[in-house]
């Protein structure tokens, strides 16, 4: 039992935050199939900054470790720059411009890893090594029965992203900015209206986007393979957007659909591990969430509802 | 300095600007914008772009090289050039007669290894005579592609599903429901690959000698070709056609004049499913020999750009598909001769497709100068 | 009296059209001022341009006294200008409230740290503010749930809230009915008469009348009189607008209506959302005759239409078009049964507007020869004898004719093609819904003659309209909708405009 929280846990927690991430950008009315491509590059580059700081830095190396969370941020945000850049100064279609940046994704990432390892590392690897992601556990509340599970032993990004979480969520929900945010996915001719500037929330939100996948793919980073590798494409982008639709676009339900998640993969690798079946029947563990969610769409797809102007360019002259 | 730009603006409208074939010249204009890109990549890689560009070319065939191995030509580059892209063309022609229906598929990926996987199980591990088994490894892939393509179109019909949503779903479900059949049952050890299918099943042929050149043979190259001319015939000249380009355009005027909007979804996902099947086929049963678990091949989602490059016209496609694999392929040659990294391909296919996104950009900023221009 | 607002010699331009053409014109403090003028005579443009929405190309504006470069809607409030909109500007699944605060929230700091929009004294504020100005909203209604009226008076109070002592409304009575609008400028007049200043775009004549003090008329751009509403006639006004003398009435033959061609029957219609919009309705309409559907939008009109061609299935009842059961037929079982139907939504429903004019004058019959053979091969020629002779036919204006994309045709040129279109068919029965909606004088002329016609000629008409001029005008019979159930049926000449009005309110309600 403790295994399926401590490992459900470090699962739903990263790809929770990148949902956050999938919630500004499409809630705003952008459409982000990107999330894949943006959790993969912020990965990279945090695992880049990682790599380079290491050989000079000699302080304490959990410093390191907690400023490549930062620098992923960054690189995530980096690429989603391109993403709204994209959709909202060239008008390009919305969806095909995610394609499209996933596909680059994975191309500048495969490429770029292997160029600086191979011009200034000198060895020919398409990695970068990290470190094992400190972990912690909470005296006394970890002592609670069958919940104390949740405090022990658990890596200490799941509290930054818990952190960040909460304040992702106050701002979308409580703040003067998150009212803009959600009113430029419902009408955005009505913000405009009201003299906001609905490109530039489409352009941060987008952006905020990238920065928390970023976020949440160097943190799958660490927890999986304590590598950047390629493998890091492994669709927890587009787990993500299965989660935020099945939370229909709120944080609130979202997070719920990213604990079922994590807990549907932990609970049924346990499993296939009590059951001393093959490893590979992971694999079938693996498609829960996606039939889940097709089952979900399925049967509540009339409850379920994407923001109103999702997807459409918004142009100031049609009206 | 401001006549400068003017002359940029100019140039700019004739790549771009309203006119005959403008889509042609907008297309033309991004991959002039993407070499541009790669010519500035190579030259920070301290690489001479023309030489490069140059490699490419041999390398895919279209140019000679300056030797070759034994029993090897520029034709059997060029050979080996159509076998890689058989796959491609099936699949953006998939893309883009969805597309055509205001349909996003998205499952290219997904139905290939499905369809391929079926074909695999079912005929590629059978000794059957090898015109038989090809020609069922054909019907196979067409049909498991159409089955899951009908699935898409009915839930988008029925139950007002997103396809997109559908097609992610789909796509991990298949891709990790058959790996697992691939890890308990038909595993090769050695490769970590399912186990190659045999040749009699192979819708390629390699090593084949004709007069003294040993050549790949991509025995469905003609098949390629022959769906773009009647795809491009069913659009333009059926009721059909008709009917799925109304849909495409405004399903709800559609409904109105007495389509069966479902009809025509579920029927355009037919036909798009069976072409990733042909797709599924020609890359799993034709260019390689076996499926790798849990990988789904980019390709699936190359031909969405790649249709889009070609303006989601059949032709287009094909040529895009074409042009797209000639970096893929000329890159191998290229890479190994200059000392560059082989993922450089990839990444210069990604800034095409990315400048294609945003050719809707390029022909309005076009117009609007235009516009500009006629009304100083 | 002071001029609070001068627009000195503004011209604006889009692409292929002027839309303001050297237009100076001057605002005076507390007056109620019209701009009329036809449908892309320029005045939604000219306003948004006081408004921040658009720059003009040449030209200053000045207001107060300054000259001002409003560049954003931002700008226009910070002068005290506010403006509603033709198509509301609200946020739909935010509450009353957060709609009206949008832009400038009120804040404070939870626990002393973080800033948080201050909900509850805004709920506050919006009460106070609605109940100064007696225009009645609950803040915490989402606007999803509201009417459109309310929306309106969101519309309103959005402004005030602003502190806007220049007041522009852009078409406010289009979606209203009667007594609506009754109230409206009743309001309208209060604010007038509390210190505002109003700016009131308009094509209805009457109203003008009734409200406003001075009128300026605009005609394709240009600025045509600016005229004292006291002393002036509505017919000298319409004159103006529509640059030529108009005719009001319409030669209407007086014949006895033939043989029952739809009959419609307890037929109930259910929403997406399970509400009933059509309650067991049941009407029938004749040859020669124009039955006439009144209501306020959004009263189950327009499903009722939908239903009888089939856009929406029918939840209980039947409909029998010339005796043939219809009820679950397909659209096009029921489009060769003899309907036609003009849509109310041309761009959405009418049209495909990326295929060219030729295939859009064939939508309905391309599947059948001569414009297709029996092997479903497109016989592309026969659609272009069509084409070219409904073009000759029907007037349509076009750049390229047959090849024309219909998207790049002009409103009433695109209702022509779907006029013709479907009086093409040659059906028993045609269904108009808002046929000259967003066009101008002369087209809506011409589209009313063609109704009339068809009347002549023994087709059986079925209206549907939010204009009830219009209906009053062309009807023989007119059937009153309130809520999804028929108020009334009754000859036409048995009804007065006024209560029309009543049971479009819902305030007689009869059993029949």
């Amino acid at each position: 039992m403790n295994t399926i929280i401590i490992e459900g846990l470090s699962f739903s927690l990263p790809l929770f935050i990148i949902a956050i991430g999938g919630i500004y950008s499409e809630g705003s009315g952008i459409t982000n199939l990107a999330l894949e491509g943006l959790l993969g590059f912020g990965a990279f580059f945090g695992g880049l900054s990682y790599a380079v700081l290491s050989r000079s830095f000699t302080g304490d190396p959990t410093t390191l470790i907690y400023a490549s969370l930062g620098f992923a941020m960054i690189g995530g945000a980096l690429l989603a720059l391109l993403h709204a850049l994209m959709c909202i100064k060239f008008k390009a279609n919305q969806v095909i411009s995610g394609v499209v940046i996933n596909m680059l994704s994975v191309a500048l990432t495969a490429f770029l890893a292997n160029q600086i390892n191979a011009s200034f590392f000198g060895q020919p690897s398409n990695k970068f090594l990290l470190e094992v992601f400190p972990k912690t556990t909470i005296p006394l509340l970890s002592n609670i029965p069958i919940l104390g599970a949740v405090f022990t032993d658990f890596y200490t990004f799941e509290l930054i992203i818990v952190i960040v979480a909460l304040f992702m969520a106050y701002l979308l929900y409580k703040t003067p900015t998150g009212m803009h945010i959600r009113a430029c996915g419902d009408n955005p001719h009505a913000l405009a209206a009201a003299g906001g500037n609905v490109q530039k929330v489409r352009f941060w939100s987008v952006i905020a986007s990238g920065a928390l996948s970023g976020l949440g793919g160097m943190c799958f980073a660490y927890s999986i393979s304590t590598t950047f590798s390629p493998n890091i494409y492994m669709g927890f982008g587009y787990l993500a957007i299965a989660a935020y639709i099945f939370g229909s676009w709120k944080i609130g339900p979202t997070f719920l659909a990213c604990i079922l998640f994590g807990f549907a993969r932990s609970g049924g690798y346990v499993l296939v591990q009590k059951l001393k079946l093959p490893s590979s029947y992971g694999d079938l563990v693996l498609t829960l969430p996606y039939i889940v969610t097709l089952v979900l769409l399925l049967f509540f797809s009339s409850a379920n509802k994407p923001p109103r102007a999702l997807g459409e360019v918004y142009d100031q002259a049609k009206r | 300095m401001l006549k400068r730009t003017s002359l940029l603006k100019r140039l700019f409208i004739l790549c771009c600007g309203k006119g005959r074939h403008q889509l042609l010249r907008t297309s033309l204009f991004c991959i002039f914008l993407s070499l541009l890109a790669g010519t500035i990549l190579l030259l920070l890689l301290d690489k001479n772009p023309l030489e490069a560009y140059t490699s490419i070319l041999q390398g895919a065939g279209i140019l000679p090289k300056g030797r070759y191995a034994g029993r090897k030509s520029q034709l059997t580059d060029f050979m080996s050039l159509l076998n890689y892209t058989t796959p491609m063309v099936f699949a953006a022609l998939s893309v883009a007669v969805a597309l055509k229906c205001g349909i996003f598929n998205i499952c290219v990926s997904g139905i290939m290894v499905f369809s391929g996987f079926m074909a695999t199980v079912f005929v590629g591990y059978s000794n059957l005579d090898p015109i038989l088994a090809k020609v069922l490894v054909v019907l196979i892939g067409a049909l498991s592609g159409a089955l899951v393509g009908i699935l898409i179109g009915y839930l988008k019909h029925r139950f007002n599903m997103n396809e997109v949503v559908v097609a992610i779903m789909l796509n991990y479900i298949i891709s990790y429901v058959v790996s697992f059949f691939i890890q308990t049952r038909f595993i090769d050890p050695i490769t970590r690959q399912s186990v190659a299918v045999g040749q009699n099943a192979r819708l390629t042929l390699f090593d084949h000698p004709v007069g003294n050149l040993k050549m790949e043979i991509a025995l469905v190259f003609p098949l390629a070709l022959l769906a773009v001319f009647a795809i491009k015939f069913m659009l333009d000249r059926t009721r059909f056609g008709f009917e799925l380009k109304a849909v495409g355009s405004n399903s709800k005027a559609s409904k109105y004049a007495g389509i069966h909007v479902g009809k025509a979804v579920v029927f355009t996902m037919l036909i798009s499913g069976s072409l990733a099947g042909l797709a599924g086929v020609s890359y799993y049963l034709g260019s390689n020999a076996s499926i790798q678990p849990r990988v789904l091949p980019s390709l699936g989602f190359d031909a969405i750009a790649v249709a889009l490059l070609g303006n989601t016209t059949t032709i287009g496609s094909f040529f895009a598909s074409l042009l797209v694999m000639v970096f893929d392929c000329g890159t191998t040659y290229m890479s190994s001769r200059m000392q560059v990294l082989r993922e450089i391909a990839a990444l210069i296919i990604s800034i095409l497709l990315l400048f294609s996104a945003i050719g809707i950009f390029f022909r309005n900023l076009a117009d609007r100068y235009q516009q500009e221009a006629e009304a100083v | 009296m002071e001029n609070l607002v001068e627009f000195r010699h503004i011209t604006k331009r889009f692409p292929g059209i002027v839309a303001n053409d050297d237009i100076s014109l001057a605002v005076r403090k507390g007056e109620i001022l019209a701009i009329l003028g036809e449908n892309g005579a320029g005045k939604s443009t000219l306003m948004s341009m006081l408004f921040g929405m658009y720059a003009p190309d040449e030209g200053e504006l000045y207001v107060r006294g300054r000259q001002e470069n409003i560049t954003s809607p931002l700008v226009a409030n910070s002068l005290n200008i506010g403006m509603v909109h033709q198509h509301f500007m609200l946020v739909e699944n935010q509450t009353i409230t957060e709609n009206i605060i949008m832009g400038i929230e009120p804040k404070r700091r939870k626990f002393g740290l973080f800033p948080v929009v201050d909900l509850e004294a805004s709920h506050e504020k919006v009460h106070q503010l609605s109940l100064n100005y007696q225009l009645e909203v609950n803040p915490r209604d989402k606007i999803e749930d509201v009417p459109v009226s309310t929306r309106q008076r969101v519309e309103i109070l959005k402004m005030l809230y602003r502190n806007a002592e220049i007041l522009i409304f852009d078409e406010p009575t289009a979606v209203l009915t009667p007594q609506e609008i009754e109230s409206l400028l009743q309001t309208i007049k209060a604010l007038r008469d509390g210190g505002k200043t109003i700016i009131l775009i308009t094509h209805k004549l009457d109203e003008i009348k009734r409200i406003a003090d001075r009128c300026a008329i605009l005609c394709k751009g240009k600025l045509v009189d600016v005229l004292d509403v006291a002393t002036t006639s509505i017919q000298h006004m319409s004159a103006l607008m529509v640059g030529r003398d108009v005719s009001f009435t319409l030669e209407k033959e007086e014949h006895e209506r033939g043989a029952e061609v739809l009959r419609v029957e307890n037929v109930s219609v259910l929403s997406l959302d399970h509400i009933t919009t059509v309650d067991s309705v049941s009407f029938s309409v004749h040859e020669g005759e124009i039955l006439a559907i009144a209501g306020v939008s959004g009263n189950g009109q327009v499903e009722i239409a939908d239903a009888i061609a089939g856009l929406i299935p029918v939840k209980s009842g039947n409909i029998i078009l010339s005796g043939n059961d219809i009820t679950n037929a397909s659209v096009r079982k029921r489009i060769e049964a003899g309907l036609s139907y003009i849509p109310e939504d041309r761009h959405a429903v009418g049209l495909i507007l990326d295929f060219p004019l030729k295939e859009n004058l064939c939508l309905k019959q391309y599947y059948r020869p001569p414009y297709s053979n029996e092997r479903g091969i497109l016989q592309h020629e026969a659609m272009a004898e069509l084409g070219r002779s409904l073009i000759e036919e029907f007037d349509i204006r076009t750049s390229k004719g047959n090849d024309t994309l219909v998207r790049s045709m002009s409103g009433g040129n695109q209702q022509k093609a779907i006029i013709a279109r479907e009086i093409n068919l040659d059906s028993k029965l045609i269904i108009f819904v808002q046929p000259t909606r967003g066009l101008d004088v002369g087209a809506i002329e011409s589209i009313h003659m063609r109704i009339n016609k068809l009347r002549s000629e023994g087709k059986a008409i079925l209206l549907i309209s939010l204009e009830l001029d219009e209906i009053m005008q062309l009807s023989d019979t007119i059937l009153v909708m309130y809520n999804g159930k028929v108020q009334t049926i009754k000859r036409a000449n048995e009804l007065t405009k006024l209560q029309v009005g009543e049971y479009m309110m819902g305030v007689h309600v009869e059993k029949n």
